[in-house]
């Protein structure tokens, strides 16, 4: 092989190298970017609603309070607004399923909200419910914690899901990362493998060519130096040689 | 010392772990698996450097005996460095360390593993740790050596590291004639094995891995549980086979089948090498079925699977021998050490320099009795000389030594004695299970960094019978 393809094949190799590591690279971390947004699209969407369904519950338990204490106007507008939060809330949470069996999480919550609303949607200023702290106890306090804990576990389900992506992604930023560090391991030890190469089969015999030329009038013998290859280093050994010769010839 | 050549032929062997790191990689490719890419970058990483060495070096006609030992010696180490490329790569349970012990692992065919749930590994990953036992088996150096340049001298010392002395005198063939005939009865037995458990009902992919790491006397399983995972009598009885065939001397398998004088029936070395492995079991079974299991069937089972297992350096597993007694215990410590044949891919102490040892005590007495007689003593009409009973010793000094000083080592670093002393045994043996926490179906996972890399060296000191690795101790005294 000529010594411009041997030079060239070799940067042509770590280029090569980088190229695989960097692509590899990118691909993993493009997996890594798809991932981010997965999570974000798919768990974190749920358990932002989920919250935001706790907060409706707790809006509606305090109207609740509030009418139980005979504030109608007041505890109707605190009662509704908690309404209307978890309809939108229980709206994105429904339309955001990602895990097995999160649908029949949502049912649940779905019974027993529906229970729960109608506990509050009929009268409670006027009757003997009004200032009954026993009978919210015993009926609404206990339906209020139900729904409570459906929507817990719901937002627990997306929590979880949420940390096992988060450790996968781990191993995603592990993979992106690993081939970078081989290729410059890898680029590392190929730059010294290179050096050796150019030293032994070019510099070194260069340097002895040179040294022989220079101490060419006191050396009668033909040249020592070796060459291994069969490439343009040969081809100059032999022209040299022959240079030499007709030299000799001459005088 | 000529650098360049050593290049030249490391690229080679580079180049040839590249061809199974393909195979791999294909596999993950059709299956869609996460260890695709990892495989595929290894890959192509030890194509680029196996490639580069055969650019500038040229072919050589001569490679010296010292260029040879470095050549299996870091042979087998840069082997070991390509090989945990795609461990590292796919992660999961792989730390740095555990790649490295992995693939040590792999390469030596010893089998011990740092993995707690190898079937969650993709079937590509799982289908290289198995290529490395089989590339390791053969001994990727032999391998090499097929496609080196015909060189006189340096055959011969890579055949002494690969066989040992005593193997290459006990088989007498041309060294070429060796290599070629153990490469033809290595991928023979491994094809067989892989039709006969395809007949016993297990799939294509555990057929392949499994004969992968039987023919090599490995013993990685893609399975958690290993050989136990079938439950199956006719499979444990086509992998004992196999074992027991892995562990003689592949020079006489090809001499059964050219109807040689010289074959399986007439070696005196494998008469006793099988009745040892019968005595093994039968103490075995009498004990199991006193104070384990009561059944004779279940007994005989149990112990013949786990005495042939690991008396041939293999290390599968049908069941945890960690709750046996003691005595059985003892036992399978015993054929650790011993191993099997000279000339198999197992590894250890080997039977054959046990037998010699026989001899040489009991020629030691008749030289008591009668201290004028000059007694020769034979190994399969080979004499026995003083100086293979001295290299014997210092061999069995040198063996004895590194299992102490590993396990000192590894106690000191907070393993229990019997776990430290059997790891040591079982890696030095390339045998691959030992007992306590590293029993036959438990794994090196929990052992302390320093230790596992501690043991890595053990297994290629065991692999490479240690001459080979304390010679690079002496590398300056070469030049």
């Amino acid at each position: 092989m000529r010594l411009r393809y041997k030079i060239l094949s070799g940067f042509l190799l770590i280029v090569a190298m980088l190229i695989v590591a960097g692509s590899f690279s990118i691909i993993e971390f493009s997996k890594i970017s798809k991932s981010v947004e997965d999570l974000l699209d798919n768990n974190y969407r749920s358990i932002e609603a989920s919250k935001n369904l706790l907060e409706a519950l707790e809006r509606e338990d305090s109207g609740v309070l509030l009418l139980l204490h005979g504030n109608w106007n007041e505890g109707r507008k605190v009662i509704e607004y908690g309404d209307s939060l978890f309809k939108k809330s229980l709206y994105i949470v429904e339309n955001n399923i990602t895990e097995k069996n999160e649908e029949s999480y949502i049912d649940s919550i779905k019974r027993r909200y529906k229970k729960y609303k109608t506990i509050w949607e009929k009268p409670i200023v006027g009757t003997y419910k009004e200032e009954n702290i026993n009978w919210y106890y015993r009926e609404t306090h206990t339906v209020f914690l139900e729904v409570k804990k459906a929507v817990k576990n719901l937002m627990d389900l997306n929590q979880e899901s949420m940390y096992q992506e988060s450790t996968k992604l781990k191993e995603k930023a592990k993979r992106a990362i690993m081939p970078g560090i081989v290729a410059i391991i890898s680029a590392f030890i190929f730059l010294f493998l290179f050096n050796y190469f150019i030293s032994h089969y070019f510099i070194s015999p260069i340097e002895k060519l040179t040294e022989e030329l220079e101490n060419f009038p006191q050396n009668k013998e033909n040249l020592e130096t070796k060459i291994d290859s069969k490439d343009e280093m040969n081809r100059l050994k032999k022209a040299i040689e022959n240079v030499i010769n007709k030299v000799r010839r001459r005088i | 010392m000529r650098r360049a050549i050593i290049f030249r032929q490391l690229g080679l062997i580079v180049l040839f772990n590249s061809l199974f790191l393909l195979i791999s990689t294909v596999i993950s490719g059709i299956l869609h698996e996460t260890s695709f890419m990892p495989l595929l970058y290894s890959t192509l990483i030890s194509i680029i450097f196996g490639i580069f060495p055969l650019v500038f070096v040229e072919k050589t006609e001569n490679i010296q005996n010292k260029e040879g030992i470095l050549i299996v010696v870091s042979g087998w180490i840069i082997s070991c460095l390509f090989g945990m490329l795609p461990f590292v790569l796919w992660g999961g349970e792989f730390s740095l360390i555990n790649a490295w012990f992995e693939s040590v692992s792999g390469f030596t065919t010893t089998g011990s593993s740092i993995l707690t749930e190898i079937e969650s590994l993709p079937k590509g990953l799982l289908f290289w740790r198995s290529a490395t036992h089989w590339i390791g088996g053969i001994g990727i150096i032999l391998f090499a050596l097929l496609i080196f340049p015909k060189s006189g001298s340096s055959r011969h010392t890579l055949i002494r590291s690969e066989l040992s002395e005593l193997s290459k005198q006990s088989f007498r063939t041309k060294t070429t004639n060796i290599l070629k005939i153990i490469l033809f009865v290595y991928a023979g037995l491994t094809l067989l094995e892989t039709i006969c458990l395809l007949l016993a009902g297990m799939s294509v992919f555990d057929a392949i891995t499994h004969s992968f790491a039987t023919i090599a006397t490995g013993g990685f399983s893609p399975k958690n549980d290993s050989i136990a995972h079938f439950n199956s009598v006719a499979v444990e009885i086509i992998i004992m086979v196999f074992m027991v065939l892995s562990g003689m001397h592949f020079g006489l398998h090809y001499a059964t089948l050219t109807r040689r004088k010289r074959n399986l029936f007439t070696s005196s070395i494998v008469r006793y090498y099988l009745l040892f492995l019968l005595i093994g079991i039968i103490l075995v079974t009498l004990k199991l079925h006193m104070s384990e299991f009561g059944e004779w069937g279940k007994s005989l089972r149990y112990a013949s699977f786990q005495v042939i297992s690991l008396g041939t350096t293999t290390g599968f597993a049908t069941i945890d021998t960690a709750a046996w007694p003691a005595f059985a215990q003892i036992i399978l410590i015993y054929f650790s050490v011993q191993c099997a044949c000279i000339g198999s891919t197992s590894g250890g102490l080997k039977f054959d320099r046990i037998l010699m040892l026989f001899k040489s005590i009991k020629k030691q007495i008749q030289v008591f009795l009668h201290p004028q007689a000059i007694i020769v003593k034979r190994l399969d009409k080979m004499k026995i000389t003083n100086e293979m009973e001295q290299f014997f010793l210092t061999f069995t000094i040198l063996y004895v030594l590194v299992i102490l000083l590993s396990t000192i080592i590894n106690s000191f670093f907070g393993m229990d004695l019997m776990t430290s002393f059997s790891a040591s045994v079982a890696t030095i043996g390339n045998v691959g299970p030992g007992f306590g926490e590293v029993s036959s179906l438990g794994n090196f996972a929990n052992l302390p960094a320093v230790s596992k890399f501690v043991l890595t060296i053990v297994m290629l000191m065991g692999r490479l019978e240690i001459f080979s690795i304390l010679s690079m101790f002496y590398l300056r005294s070469w030049k």
